[in-house]
């Protein structure tokens, strides 16, 4: 605990207020996200709960953020600081890209944002997928977890929802899976992940991003998750 | 020297009526009285070498080099005025280093020439400064697609990064950055006193056609140096090559000297080249005797 | 109704009393950045042999007693002359790997010769890392991290020391970082207590003895994994690999343990 400042004041009716319990009424993504390298390039998949403590905020939520035309970060933490830091890494991808004609790739992407959150370390509760599809690179997957480490990985899961499905995704997972699997593979993890954890829920987002662009997917729970809600994806 | 006299060379940042800047265009002539630079991207890399003029016998042979390097994949080497050189490569260098700190990346060659193509052409511009008297080659080998971020732990898939789209990235560049500020991408660049001479050699290499290895470049560098030397006989020289390969090459990316043995090689031949030269220039004056 | 942006989200004066502004006043305590070790690597081995130096630590890099990251590599080499193997945070150690690499480049300005070696030593690097790692903790803001320098030092010996997230260093013929300074340490002193004995061991024989205490971590440290990687540096320049797996371990003496004590079925 922090010298000095977490106690807060006890006063004459004995009554103590914890500072810190106060600000524990943040919003915080408690959340399932993943994100999957496959044969084209990659998908990132979350849910779309996001919680106040016990109530909901936000039964869609949109985790699924874009941070370049071919990179994007599945946010988990506190959705105040995610989101900033998000913003920060987009204003430097689109000055790269207006600078030097050309997109940041994924790992300099990936570089920024972990800067920031390991420079920020003390002030951020921040956890970050960050996945993207470069015509040099293919599809890389970063982690960035708490204390602003860089991970380069085939796949990574984070947030609170992940803890619940880690084995299974551990077992099923393959190398170079064809899209369609690897559609399969993360939209059904995140769907054990939502039955079994309180903080992770809602619909199913995906984004699929390869030479072709990004195309998002929606699955809801109005079909048990089964089918998309479009025959084709959202073209971005 | 037409505007001697005029008043229109006396600072930089005036221009004379028929729009020239002269403080430049003495700068360019500072750049060609230095000892002939040259660079040559070759298939797989680049070469940079010098004709090092040796002002003293009282200096220490191999000592004060020349060429630079600025970072692990890139290099620099120019004609002119020695400290402003000094204060070009410490510029670079300071220009590679930033990009790292940002994007955990080794500069791109082109951005590296971008970046100190623009500080050249600040110095154009105030009455306060007057321009760099080099011509600068910067040669460099970008990463095709294969390197890793700095600092970097654990890795993708073991079959690689799947959706990489086929194509030439990356690979060898070299850039030629004047006093003026202007920068220009070469196969095959010289400048300093022999850059004629040079240029012609260089010429008829066809380094367009992506024909000539690394290896056969630095034989090149050797004799195109050797050979712009003759206009300047009367100095000594010391030739200084190096050389940068793509990560799979003889120097594993990193911008080094050339080996011993391979530049011993490569000024052997060379010299052997300026004989067999001589010979036959003997018995062309032979002929017109008879 | 106090209406006053400091006073949002706060307990009501009139309840609770006047709220403490000390709280929102920095200067009043001392300066805090330091946090603690997220993800985190366990324990690094080395011992010096007669012509260099062997090291090893294990891939894992762990979020609490969760084996998060099963492929982190904590070996790091410099100039191809040193090693430094690092336990501890892992940003942290990205951090100071990245410093080193940006020292390694500024050292090839002054010569960028292949064949020419390195200026500075393992033991020069020891000294450059603590003085980094005590600056740190003296802005209380530490790098935590416990590290091996390992290779040479200027008389060409070979050099093992130890740095820790305080500025504390120290050398000796073998060393261990974290729950290794107790579990492996003993054990790698039967293999040489001084320098002369060190300077009696082969080279096998060294990595033979890693191997068996990264067999005894694995055993006994809960933060520990099976693949790890082992670097010897030795005149020739550093050797290293980074998927070595434990070998002959001994489990089936389990099917002689039955129940907590009297039971024999």
């Amino acid at each position: 605990m922090a010298y000095g400042r977490s106690a807060g004041v006890l006063n004459a009716d004995g009554i103590h207020v914890d500072m810190q319990a106060l600000k524990a009424g943040e919003v915080d993504l408690g959340t399932t996200i993943m994100a999957v390298t496959f044969k084209d390039g990659v998908i990132l998949g979350a849910d779309s709960r996001t919680t106040t403590g016990p109530v909901i905020a936000n039964r869609v939520t949109d985790k699924l953020t874009m941070i370049d035309d071919n990179i994007w970060c599945c946010r988990s933490g506190s959705a105040a600081d995610t989101q900033a830091v998000a913003d920060i890494v987009k204003r430097h991808l689109d000055q790269h890209a207006v600078h030097h004609g050309e997109r940041a790739t994924t790992g300099q992407a990936a570089s920024i944002l972990a800067e920031i959150c390991y420079a920020n370390k003390d002030m951020l509760s921040a956890g970050l997928l960050v996945a993207g599809w470069h015509p040099r690179y293919g599809g890389e997957v970063y982690q960035v977890p708490l204390g602003g480490s860089l991970h380069k990985e085939p796949w990574a899961i984070s947030g609170s929802g992940s803890t619940y499905i880690r084995a299974l995704c551990y077992r099923n997972w393959r190398e170079n899976m064809e899209e369609k699997e690897a559609i399969q593979y993360v939209k059904e993890s995140v769907r054990e992940a939502i039955r079994n954890d309180g903080s992770s829920g809602g619909v199913i987002r995906l984004a699929v991003l390869t030479a072709r662009g990004v195309e998002r997917w929606l699955f809801t729970p109005d079909d048990d998750y089964s089918k998309p809600t479009d025959d084709k994806p959202q073209k971005m | 020297m037409t505007s001697i006299g005029t008043g229109y060379d006396l600072l930089n940042s005036i221009f004379s009526p028929d729009g020239r800047n002269f403080q430049v265009e003495y700068a360019v002539k500072a750049v060609e009285n230095g000892g002939t630079s040259i660079g040559i991207r070759a298939k797989d890399g680049v070469v940079l070498a010098v004709e090092k003029i040796i002002g003293s016998k009282l200096l220490k042979p191999g000592a004060n080099k020349r060429i630079a390097t600025v970072d692990e994949h890139a290099g620099v080497v120019y004609s002119g005025m020695v400290p402003d050189g000094r204060h070009f490569v410490d510029r670079a260098r300071d220009e590679a280093q930033s990009w790292r700190q940002t994007l955990k990346t080794p500069i791109p060659t082109s951005e590296l020439a971008s970046r100190m193509g623009s500080y050249l052409q600040a110095y154009t511009m105030y009455g306060s400064v007057r321009p760099f008297g080099i011509t600068a080659i910067v040669g460099g080998v970008d990463g095709s697609g294969d390197e890793v971020i700095d600092g970097v732990v654990g890795s993708g898939p073991s079959t690689g990064a799947g959706g990489k789209v086929d194509g030439k990235h990356g690979g060898p560049f070299l850039y030629v950055i004047e006093p003026s500020g202007q920068y220009w991408g070469y196969y095959g660049a010289a400048t300093g006193k022999g850059r004629q001479a040079a240029k012609a050699e260089l010429e008829k290499l066809d380094l367009a056609a992506g024909n000539i290895t690394l290896e056969q470049a630095v034989k090149e560098a050797a004799k195109i140096i050797y050979n712009a030397h003759k206009d300047n006989k009367d100095k000594d020289f010391e030739l200084e090559m190096s050389w940068i390969s793509g990560v799979d090459g003889p120097t594993g990316g990193r911008h080094m000297e050339v080996p011993q043995e391979l530049k011993e090689e490569a000024e052997r031949l060379a010299r052997a080249e300026d004989e067999s030269d001589d010979e036959e220039d003997e018995k062309k004056d032979e002929k017109m005797e008879e | 109704m106090d209406h006053r942006p400091q006073a949002w989200g706060r307990p009501r004066d009139d309840v609770y009393g006047a709220y403490d502004h000390s709280f929102m006043n920095t200067n009043s305590h001392p300066n805090q950045h330091t946090q603690q070790p997220l993800v985190t690597g366990t324990s690094v081995l080395a011992v010096k042999y007669k012509d260099g130096v062997v090291i090893a630590a294990d891939n894992l890099g762990s979020y609490g007693s969760f084996a998060r990251f099963t492929d982190v590599k904590r070996l790091h080499t410099f100039q191809d002359t040193s090693v430094v193997g690092f336990s501890g945070d892992i940003s942290d150690m990205q951090y100071i790997t990245r410093h080193l690499h940006q020292k390694s480049i500024e050292e090839s300005y002054a010569s960028s010769s292949a064949n020419k070696k390195s200026r500075l030593s393992a033991a020069n690097l020891h000294t450059y890392l603590s003085k980094m790692l005590y600056r740190r903790r003296s802005k209380m803001d530490p790098l935590w991290n416990h590290m091996l320098v390992v290779g040479f030092d200027d008389d060409e010996k070979p050099f093992v020391g130890s740095a820790d997230l305080l500025g504390t260093t120290f050398t000796a013929p073998t060393l261990a970082t974290g729950i290794g300074s107790m579990l492996a340490q003993p054990l790698l002193r039967t293999y040489a207590g001084t320098d002369e004995e060190a300077a009696e061991r082969t080279k096998e024989e060294a990595i033979k003895v890693i191997q068996e205490c990264m067999k005894v971590l694995f055993y006994r440290d809960a933060r520990s994994q099976e693949t790890y990687s082992l670097a010897v540096v030795s005149r020739e320049g550093v050797e290293m690999k980074t998927s070595e797996k434990l070998e002959n371990m001994s489990w089936a003496f389990a099917d002689r343990i039955k129940g907590y004590g009297t039971q024999t079925v």
